[in-house]
């Protein structure tokens, strides 16, 4: 069975406006997804459908047997499995880092305070951060904000990992760091579904590359084949551009 | 022009004037501030929430208070509060609500409105992702207001809030129309007695200015360092 299973999946802003059309992806336990597209193409809408930050009026979505569209479904539950890393961190500003990495531990999986504090010490220690347990986040660097934000979402011993461009709002020299970390992280075998332009992230850790245009998946393809002939004229066309300098 | 002025009243006067007026002052000032800032809050949240009705209800209180005057809405309430409570309890006759207990709540009341704009603003000003981060990690939409959402906006309208209860301070005075002692009350009955009006009344607006502007500087101040911490 999959991890993360989205079968036909439509999604509309307004009576017009289809932002996804007919999309089905299957992520199985430890594969690790890069979906690309030219920006507008629906790849941020469709991962945040796979916690349900994002609703849907069509098709079905199972995360590790749970169907997330259904209305009995207790979301707070599912989200506190899937990890998820934003673009802009969004590191809460008012709570110092190990505050931070405690606050779903205690208050969504009930750990005891010191139990919470020991297992985002440890995360803390692993991502590279732990002399900047008691600083804000406002205090910190970009890369070192992102590398956080990934270590807030594994404190909850996550089944699967959602990042929705964790690089693109980075200075280039800090994107190195936080690549480390999602790499390490999928050499693991963590379950991961990553939009992202990073194509030298893809080539080293992907397995399969899905790649949207205009609300549709194109191509999902493995990595190699993707790289190597993609069979779209999109795709071609997309990759000619982004990986041409 | 001072030559035929007498300030040694004001000295006498000292004890009455703050025991009793200025303390009356500062604990409305405060209870209407703590419980303006309460109910603000629920009032600007059932105003961003999706609820039927409520909304439209919440808004409309807001409205009709803020174009109302202070001193209408206390007599108002004074007058129609012991009918309402009436209404409420469903006793037999009007209940007995004191000048002092109807000042309160009328504060808290109409505070509550300003307040409530206040923190609606506040709570717009948390950029939607922070909110989509809370609902990432588990967290349910209460617990996303309590632990997310409410402690940002609150910290980001602080100076407003406090500038806010500055003016709260000044209009407590309107209290007078009920007969109750405040500290201008409290002035005002002693120029009356010792028909010193002049001397008091130039008393009361210097110690106003005082504690108003000292308590502005401080807002400033803070204004500051949270522009810093930001």
């Amino acid at each position: 069975m999959s991890m993360i299973s989205m079968r036909n999946v439509s999604k509309w802003y307004g009576p017009q406006f289809q932002v996804l059309k007919d999309c089905s992806v299957e992520v199985e336990k430890g594969e690790v997804i890069v979906v690309c597209g030219p920006s507008g193409s629906g790849k941020s809408t469709l991962i945040k459908t796979v916690n349900a930050l994002e609703t849907i009026q069509n098709g079905e979505i199972v995360v590790d047997g749970v169907t997330v569209n259904a209305s009995k479904t207790n979301l707070p539950k599912l989200r506190a499995r899937v990890g998820m890393v934003f673009q802009h961190f969004e590191l809460f500003p008012h709570l110092s880092i190990i505050q931070n990495l405690c606050l779903g531990q205690e208050k969504v999986l009930g750990r005891g305070h010191d139990e919470a504090v020991a297992k985002a010490e440890a995360l803390l220690k692993r991502v590279g951060l732990s002399a900047h347990a008691q600083k804000f986040p406002g205090q910190l660097s970009g890369g070192q904000q992102q590398r956080v934000a990934i270590a807030r979402a594994l404190v909850m011993d996550p089944v699967c990992m959602l990042f929705d461009e964790p690089t693109s709002a980075l200075d280039p020299e800090m994107i190195t760091e936080v690549l480390d970390v999602m790499v390490e992280l999928a050499r693991e075998g963590m379950t991961m579904m990553v939009v992202t332009h990073e194509m030298g992230f893809a080539r080293k850790v992907a397995h399969r590359v899905v790649f949207m245009d205009q609300g549709e998946i194109v191509e999902d393809a493995l990595k190699e084949d993707f790289f190597g002939t993609p069979r779209s004229e999109r795709a071609r066309n997309f990759l000619s551009k982004i990986l041409s300098h | 022009m001072f030559s035929d002025f007498d300030f040694g009243v004001i000295l006498r006067s000292l004890p009455y004037l703050f025991k009793e007026g200025m303390t009356f002052t500062l604990t409305l000032t405060a209870v209407a501030t703590v419980g303006g800032v309460i109910l603000g809050t629920l009032i600007a949240m059932i105003r961003l929430s999706s609820l039927p009705v409520l909304p439209k209800i919440a808004a409309g209180y807001v409205n009709v208070m803020r174009a109302l005057p202070l001193v209408l809405v206390i007599f108002l309430f004074y007058f129609l509060m012991p009918y309402i409570g009436q209404w409420a309890l469903r006793a037999d006759q009007p209940i007995q609500v004191g000048a002092l207990s109807s000042t309160i709540i009328t504060f808290t009341l109409f505070e509550a409105a300003y307040f409530s704009e206040i923190m609606r603003a506040g709570i717009q000003s948390i950029p939607r992702g922070q909110v989509a981060a809370g609902y990432a990690i588990g967290l349910t939409y209460r617990q996303v207001m309590s632990y997310v959402v409410l402690p940002q906006a609150f910290r980001n309208m602080l100076p407003v809030i406090f500038t806010q209860t500055i003016v709260l301070f000044q209009d407590t005075s309107l209290v007078y129309v009920l007969s109750i002692t405040d500290f201008l009350g409290a002035a005002s009955k002693i120029a009356q007695r010792d028909g010193r009006l002049a001397e008091m009344y130039l008393f009361a607006a210097a110690v106003y200015f005082l504690i108003s502007f000292t308590a502005s500087m401080l807002v400033k101040r803070l204004q500051r360092r949270l522009a810093v911490a930001r």
